[in-house]
Order: C-alpha cells, then structure tokens, then sequence
C-alpha cells in the first residue's frame, strides 16, 4: 500500500468517522497528520495518541470551520506546524435531512456554511502551505448523495454537489502543481446517521439497497484516501471516487 | 457486520499484457507477490521478454496468444489461466486497439472488428472467469477510456465501445455483487505503442502536455497504481466505478481563464 512516509497532512473533522479513520490511516502510512475537530478535544486527543503510538507525529488543531476566520487560522496554525502541507483532506461535515417545507434559514446556512465554504475556505487556507510542497494533493469528502438524489435533505446534497464542482474548478485552477480530488461514500457507519443505523428496520433497509449488501465503515473509505494523496497517484486529478458498495448503480 | 479483509491478489490475468498498460499491470501485480496470466495477439518477443520479467519477479506466469476478438479463444484462455495457476483472483480484460477510423466512413467489418476486441472480448473474459471470481472473493478492473466520455470523432467506433465498456462495469458489478466486485480505469493520454506516432511528433507532444492540466503524458505505471488499487483489500466497498486517470484531462476548458 501507498508509503506517505514524509508526507504532512491536515484531515479536518478528524476526530470522529471516516475523518477519524482516514487520520488514523495516513499515521500508520507514515504521514504526520494534523487532526483538526470542532469540539471534541477528547476524541481528537485519541486519535494524536494512537497515531503517535504507532511511531508517527500528530497534533490536534480546533476551529468551527463554518467560521470563516476560525478556519483560516486553523488551517495557519496546521501549516506553520511543520511550514508545509503535502495533503489535506477536508472531512468536516454536518447532515440534517429535512424535507421541503422544514429547511429553516438556519439549517441552510448552517449546511452550506460548514460542508460547502468551510471546504472551500480550508483549501484556500491552505493553498499557500500546499505550494510549498512538491507532492500537493487534497482530497475533498463528497457524498454519493452529491450525484444520486434521494427524497429528504435537498441542501445536504446540493452542498455535496458543489464540493464535487469545487474539486474539479479547483483541480483545473491548482494545475499543475496541486492535484484535487474528491472520495464520495455511500452509507458508511458513523455518528453522521447513528439514528439511522441503530433502527433495525433502516439499517437492513440500506444494506438490501446496497449491492454489496452491507453498510461500509469509515475503514474502507480511509484507503481510498491514502491512495489519492500519494505518489502512485500523481496523474490523478479532478476525479470523483465513489466508495458506495455499488449503490449508485440503480 | 463489517467485511473480512481480503488477502492480497494470489493470481492476475491481463489481455494485452505483453506491452503498455497492460505490461505494467502484469508487472505490478507480480511486484506485489501475485503469479500473472496474460495473452497478447501476435508480437511473441514482447510477450516473451514480459513474461522473463515476470519470473524475474520471482512469480510464475501463464501466455499465449489469444486474440480479444475471438470470444471463444477469450474463454478459453482464462480456463486454461485458471487451471495451470490453481485460481484466479484478479481479471484486467486490457487488450484493445485504437485505429483512426474517422467517422464517415466507417464499414460494418470495421465496426464489427473492434466492437469485438473491444467490447466483446472483454465481456467473454469476465464471464468465463466469473466461476473461478466467485469462489476466490476477487474482482474485474475494466480498461475504458476517456473517450468513453468525451468526444472523439477521429476514432469514433474506438470511443463508442469505450463508453460501452463504463457500461460493462457498472452492469457487470450489479449482475456479480456481492461476491465480486468490478470496476475500470479510464485513463486519458498515455505513452505507450498505441500513441507512439502522437509522442513522436514534436508538435502533437506537447499539444497534449499543454492540454493536460497534470502537464504530462500519462506513464503505463500511472495506470498500473490505480488497477492494482481497485483490485485490492483497501477498494473492498468499490463496486461499479470508473476511476479517471487522465492528469485532469477531461475536466473541462483549460485555455486561460473564465472571466
Ligand atoms: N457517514 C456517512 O455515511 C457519510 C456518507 C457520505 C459522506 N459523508 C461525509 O463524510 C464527512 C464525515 O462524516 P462522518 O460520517 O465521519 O461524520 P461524524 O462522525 O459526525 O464526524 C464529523 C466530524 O466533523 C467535525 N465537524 C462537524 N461540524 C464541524 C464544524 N462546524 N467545524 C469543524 N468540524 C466539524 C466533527 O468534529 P467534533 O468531533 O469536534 O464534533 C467530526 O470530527 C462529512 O462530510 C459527511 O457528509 C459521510
Ligand atoms: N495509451 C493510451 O493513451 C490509452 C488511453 C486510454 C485507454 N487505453 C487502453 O488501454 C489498453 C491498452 O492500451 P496500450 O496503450 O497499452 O496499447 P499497446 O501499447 O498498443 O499494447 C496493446 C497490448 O494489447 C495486445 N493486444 C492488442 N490487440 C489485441 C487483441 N486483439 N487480442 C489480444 N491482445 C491484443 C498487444 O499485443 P501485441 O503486442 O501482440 O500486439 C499489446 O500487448 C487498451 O484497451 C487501450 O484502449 C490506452
């Protein structure tokens, strides 16, 4: 598998779910890896310590990343670190699924300010700290609901939407230097949609819909990630992975 | 219920692995500790030399010629594959060709030719190794093609079964799941013998630097990485996809800026 031996790495969101695993992936690939979180120091403070047992370096880094000056500072503090960035992956994210008639401002602002700008304004933080890498490449956390509608959640995937069209402007505007490309996961276990995974009836639900037969875990979106930001794919850019177990198919 | 992990690759089989992509593919996977089935069409000192670097490899290798267009040789191929190696764990149905057919004046023959190798090979070999994929957990990674995608005029059959091809992977991973997965790479311009003419004239080189945001030519390793990834333990909930390998080629305008 990819060696990210040397590599410096930001993963928002990284103190739970496929940010957490993904954190803990690029550590046991070698990488140093700055885990940002929000609000749960304690969580983010475990996953520095493992990454840190395994003989690799990491360091917690706090922002609300739907504050714009929160987020840059944030992303500063990560890259003045170690003075560069190699990778970063940007899996802070928030889901609320309303329907129509529910979406409240605050929900839309809250949705397209956390999943949308707080994606956008990390990567600009960072582009400074990633131009002095000569293995730039950052990863953006999509959605299978990005491509593939579902009844329920409009801004949710409205916003995965345009974390995809974002990535693929930004893979153009950052060529040739910095690669840009983004992993879309299906339903993947986590406390994004424990609700949902803990009522039996949902969760058989998802996995009968779901090829693979199977709710995926943050594990299998992590390798996926590791991939992209190494080497061994330097000719990747602009590309949108989905991890979905096939549900996308149909 | 989460998934057992898979243990890596134990047997590959690539068509058209005696050069280019499917040479790196064969080579990589052998690199990574698997024994390499390929067939090639009728260059035998290729073929000979990839499968001395496969022993080189330390692994063991199974090829002949076998031509993709031939869908009863394409079976028959991966049975005999399958029983001198013991299984089959991996299928990269890569061989293909790329003629400047032009659009107008396509003939039925020509049509028919490559809509074979292309499309109908493919599908031969991913049916015939379907038994020995079942039992083994494995998986397909299909070769597309950005033309698949994009326009293409200039080798307009060639583009049409490309697309087919994304269409292969995405019916062929519902009709298999859940046992096996499949999916195919769909890489943008890569130096192999099928451009060789492009990267030898200095004029087209660079035009397709310059229109290549990664601001290179695509090398067969570049595509190797993303087979080898797809067809292992780390891309076990990837089913149905086509990863785009092409340095951002396909992503749109790229002269100048928009403003
Ligand atoms: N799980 C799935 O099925 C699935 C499927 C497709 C896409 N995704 C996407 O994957 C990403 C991660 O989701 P997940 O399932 O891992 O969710 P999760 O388990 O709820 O984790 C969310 C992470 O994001 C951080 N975060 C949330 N809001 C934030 C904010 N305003 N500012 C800074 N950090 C914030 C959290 O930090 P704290 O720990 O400090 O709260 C936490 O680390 C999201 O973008 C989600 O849309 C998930
Ligand atoms: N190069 C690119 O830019 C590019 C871009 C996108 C997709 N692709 C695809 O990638 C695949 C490999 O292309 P390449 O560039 O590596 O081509 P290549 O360098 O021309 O090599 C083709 C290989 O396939 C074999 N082959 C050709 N026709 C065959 C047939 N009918 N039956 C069995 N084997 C056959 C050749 O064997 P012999 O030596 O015996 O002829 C050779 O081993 C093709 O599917 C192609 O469409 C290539």
């Amino acid at each position: 598998m990819s060696d990210l031996a040397g590599h410096v790495v930001l993963v928002t969101g990284g103190s739970r779910g496929i940010g957490r695993a993904i954190a803990l992936e690029l550590g046991a690939a070698g990488a140093t890896v700055a885990v940002h979180y929000r609000s749960r120091a304690a969580d983010a403070a475990e996953v520095v310590r493992r990454i840190v047992e395994q003989g690799s370096e990491a360091r917690s880094f706090s922002a609300n990343v739907a504050n714009r000056a929160e987020a840059a500072a944030m992303v500063r503090a990560a890259g003045e670190w170690k003075g560069r960035l190699d990778g970063v992956v940007t899996s802070a994210g928030i889901y609320h699924g309303p329907a129509l008639e529910e979406v409240g401002a605050e929900d839309w602002e809250e949705m397209f300010r956390t999943d949308v700008e707080g994606t956008f304004r990390t990567v600009q933080a960072a582009r400074p700290f990633l131009d002095r890498s000569d293995r730039a490449a950052v990863v953006t956390v999509s959605s299978v609901l990005g491509s593939h509608a579902a009844v329920g959640g409009a801004p949710y995937q409205m916003a995965k939407a345009a974390i995809e069209q974002m990535t693929r402007a930004l893979a153009l505007e950052l060529a040739p230097r910095i690669r840009v490309n983004s992993v879309a996961p299906g339903f993947i276990r986590t406390d994004i949609n424990r609700t949902g995974h803990e009522d039996p009836a949902f969760h058989a639900l998802v996995a009968r819909s779901t090829p693979l037969k199977r709710w995926g875990d943050p594990e299998e979106v992590a390798p996926s990630v590791r991939f992209l930001l190494s080497r061994e794919a330097d000719w990747v850019t602009g590309t949108i992975l989905g991890i979905d177990g096939g549900i996308a198919l149909r | 219920m989460s998934a057992p992990t898979t243990p890596p690759p134990r047997v590959a089989l690539v068509t058209g692995g005696s050069r280019g992509i499917g040479r790196a593919v064969a080579l990589a996977f052998a690199r990574n500790g698997a024994d390499v089935a390929f067939s090639y069409r009728r260059e035998p000192a290729a073929a000979d030399e990839t499968a001395s670097a496969i022993r080189g490899l330390g692994r063991r290798v199974f090829y002949r010629a076998s031509d993709a267009a031939d869908a009863t040789d394409a079976a028959r191929f991966v049975e005999e594959a399958a029983s001198e190696l013991g299984r089959l764990d991996v299928v990269v149905p890569n061989a293909g060709i790329a003629p400047d057919t032009g659009w107008e004046e396509v003939a039925p023959e020509t049509w028919t030719h490559l809509l074979s190798t292309l499309l109908v090979g493919p599908y031969a070999t991913v049916r015939a190794a379907t038994p020995h994929l079942r039992v083994s957990g494995g998986s397909v990674v299909l070769v597309a093609s950005i033309a698949g995608f994009s326009a293409y005029p200039e080798e307009l059959p060639y583009a049409a079964a490309k697309a087919g091809v994304i269409s292969l992977a995405r019916s062929l991973a519902l009709a298999l799941a859940p046992q096996v997965r499949v999916n195919a790479v769909a890489p943008g311009w890569v130096r192999t013998g099928m451009t060789r003419e492009l990267y030898d004239d200095p004029r087209s080189r660079t035009a397709i630097e310059r229109s290549t945001p990664r601001g290179r030519w695509g090398e067969p390793e570049d595509v190797a990485a993303a087979v080898i990834f797809l067809a292992s333990d780390g891309a076990r909930f990837i089913t149905g996809e086509t990863l785009v390998v092409d340095g951002g080629e396909s992503l749109g305008w790229r002269v100048g800026r928009l403003r």
